[in-house]
């Protein structure tokens, strides 16, 4: 048996050839693949940022004409695959490199943000997919689930994923920082900006659930406070709104920060100094850097959250090199079981030759002899257990053998000795 | 008896915090949550301790500065493990425990006969160390909070925040730690500024005999009346409120336990 992988990802394919392939329903095109003679297994997995097929096949070749086809054919459906270069844009794997390949996939080091926690939970619907529609067998569904544990030993064996990279991620745990909980906390979004958005949303995740929005234009501010359940308001409210809040994220635009020395010391002073936390994503800047003086505020800037943010790049890359060797470890522990497997044929023959003589042996002697049924069961038990006693030692030394590359002579002088190659080659 | 109670317990309280100071080092969750365990484990072992002590003496001689102290190390073990239940205080542990530990160790170091150092007749003298020892615990545990917040809120000024890896309470669970602590703190202090003078009332016939233990303290429970006005009335912002319970409970510690070992 020989696996085979091919593939595309963030890296080798531009997002308008990935999103041509993506694939929603993989349950009818994994049947129609593992329907070919060339393919044994195969599970196919599709998201935002890859599409990976992986097979099983008795023969390498075959099975990697069958895939390109099905890349071509059933994926970019024909019409498209004129359009570009499948070499240029998919990778190939082939046994111990695709089990590599599966394993650093599920364990997110083959992420576009390394170590980020989706990517498990989208393996196991690829894998759970593949199962229901019949094309994952024995030997990928063993590999899957050893991914699993993969990921898993990565996940608590480092700290891969324990500091956010992202510029949201990192405002929120600068929250967390700050505030016990979220859901008595007012947030109030300054402005209309992409990224104000998508940090508020993330901090709504977190349980925030009160917040205001203001903004130049009202229209603008009324669209966004219906999208978050919030309350619009007009910037002559902001000073008042201040008070309220504990979250503030600001991203409007203009060129001299409205967040003033003056008006957040009066702020501080009128809510009693309890905490305020400005989020400044606005370029120009609209907080005003002096007034990191006042007490109980804390201001970040687009440049302090990058800062924070590239140092848990750096970190998440230092905590890669400690799982790839995780990896390493699990994938030859995988390919011992897998190559162990090249035994099986050897070790079925060799037990069904002994069997098959034990068999014609015992029926010519009990011909012979005239005995009960009780006695014939009794030699025939005894027959049996001479059988299963003196092969034990030589099938369990094939299958440890079989583990390792240069164990494969101890099957070549098994077939030899028992003349087992003419029934492999008829098989 | 109580002794080998204490000394376990002391053992427990330093098994407690080097399993914290490992956890953190490691980074291992669950030694934390173990050393936690371990705190609690030597709390009981300690709260049976003064049982016992109740039950062999009669009144107990708990106004030595030894038995004080491993007091005020209970008690400030037993209201931290209160207040974890409704905070992200866990990594609190490895300074509490070795906290814990030091007063357990000088209680379990004493001699089991050793004489009180004030003359302890009738319950008052009891009620007066067990209630201003309470108090002082529970003010040492503002202080420690207020060190954590400095600490934190520096880096967070600094915007370099700490590592989250070293997941410390909140700021703002750490003020309501401050608040909670220096509130209850405070009202013990009260309490037991009066029973003492009460103490004194009975054996001298006048509350104020003018020592300096007597006089520190009142300066110390002065200052800290106006740590809960300038926190509950004035609305003192939570940094002030953090600094003022560091250098709050660093004039108590010299007041009550500075001077004493001093004369």
């Amino acid at each position: 048996m020989k696996m085979i992988l091919l593939g595309m990802n963030h890296l080798s394919a531009p997002i308008e050839v990935r999103e041509r392939m993506a694939v929603d329903e993989p349950g009818p095109l994994l049947q129609k693949l593992v329907d070919s003679d060339d393919i044994e297994e195969a599970v196919l997995f599709s998201t935002c940022n890859r599409v990976e097929v992986l097979a099983l096949t008795h023969s390498l070749e075959n099975a990697r004409h069958r895939l390109r086809a099905f890349f071509r054919r059933d994926l970019a459906r024909d019409d498209y695959a004129a359009d570009f270069d499948l070499d240029q844009v998919t990778y190939e794997y082939r046994d111990g490199e695709a089990v590599g390949h599966v394993l650093r996939v599920a364990s997110a080091l083959d992420s576009m943000v390394v170590g980020e926690p989706q990517i498990l939970g989208q393996t196991k619907d690829a894998y759970r997919a593949a199962v229901e529609c019949g094309a994952c067998g024995p030997i990928l569904g063993r590999l899957f689930q050893h991914a699993f544990s993969t990921a898993k030993r990565v996940k608590t064996e480092t700290r891969i994923g324990e500091r956010p990279v992202s510029v949201a991620r990192v405002a929120v745990d600068l929250a967390r920082q700050i505030f016990e909980r979220f859901d008595e906390k007012r947030a109030l979004l300054i402005g209309a900006g992409e990224m104000g958005e998508t940090a508020l949303r993330a901090l709504k995740k977190h349980g925030l659930e009160s917040v205001s929005v203001v903004n130049r234009t009202p229209e603008r501010a009324a669209a966004l406070a219906a999208q978050f359940g919030a309350t619009a308001h007009g910037l002559d409210e902001l000073e008042a709104l201040l008070g309220d809040a504990d979250v503030v994220i600001t991203s409007i635009a203009g060129d001299t920060p409205i967040l003033t020395l003056d008006l957040m010391s009066r702020v501080l002073r009128d809510r009693r100094h309890r905490p305020l936390f400005v989020i400044d994503i606005g370029v120009p800047r609209n907080a005003d850097p002096a007034i990191d003086a006042i007490d109980n505020l804390y201001r970040y800037d687009l440049d302090d959250l990058g800062a924070v943010a590239s140092e848990n790049t750096e970190q998440r890359a230092r905590e890669a090199e400690r799982a790839m060797a995780i990896v390493v470890e699990e994938q030859q522990r995988f390919d011992g079981w897998f190559a162990a497997l090249r035994a099986v044929p050897t070790i079925r023959h060799l037990r069904d030759r002994a069997e098959k003589i034990r068999s014609r042996e015992l029926e010519r002697v009990l011909a012979r002899l005239e005995l009960g049924d009780a006695e014939q069961a009794a030699v025939d038990a005894l027959t049996q257990s001479i059988v299963n006693k003196i092969l034990h030692a030589p099938v369990s030394r094939l299958r440890r053998e079989a583990e390792r590359e240069e164990g494969m002579a101890y099957l070549e002088v098994a077939r030899v000795l028992f003349e087992l190659d003419d029934e492999l080659d008829r098989e | 008896m109580t002794v080998q109670i204490l000394q376990w317990t002391a053992a427990v309280y330093l098994a407690a915090g080097l399993m914290a100071g490992l956890g953190l080092a490691l980074e291992t969750r669950r030694l934390e949550r173990a050393s936690v365990a371990l705190l609690a484990l030597g709390a009981l072992f300690h709260g049976m301790s003064f049982a016992l002590l109740h039950i062999a003496d009669d009144p107990p001689p708990l106004t030595d500065l030894s038995a004080a102290c491993s007091f005020m190390a209970w008690a400030g073990t037993v209201f931290y493990l209160i207040l974890l239940k409704r905070s992200r205080l866990q990594r609190l542990v490895v300074l509490v425990a070795p906290a814990a530990f030091l007063g357990a160790f000088l209680a379990a170091l004493r001699s089991p006969g050793g004489a009180p150092a004030l003359s302890a007749t009738g319950s008052w003298p009891h009620a007066h160390v067990l209630l201003a020892s309470a108090g002082i615990a529970l003010l040492g545990l503002a202080g420690l909070a207020g060190v954590i917040f400095l600490i934190e809120h520096a880096q967070l000024k600094s915007k370099r925040p700490l590592d989250r890896r070293l997941p410390l309470p909140s700021l703002e669970a750490l003020d309501r730690v401050n608040a909670v602590t220096l509130a209850v703190g405070f009202l013990l202090l009260t309490l037991g500024v009066v029973t003492g003078m009460i103490w004194l009332q009975t054996t001298n016939g006048r509350p104020w005999s003018g020592a300096a233990h007597e006089t520190w303290s009142l300066v110390a429970w002065a200052v800290y009346g106006a740590l809960v006005v300038a926190r509950f009335v004035a609305k003192q912002g939570s940094r002030q409120a953090a600094a003022s319970a560091v250098g709050g409970f660093a004039f108590l510690l010299f007041a009550v336990i500075g001077l004493e070992l001093i004369s």
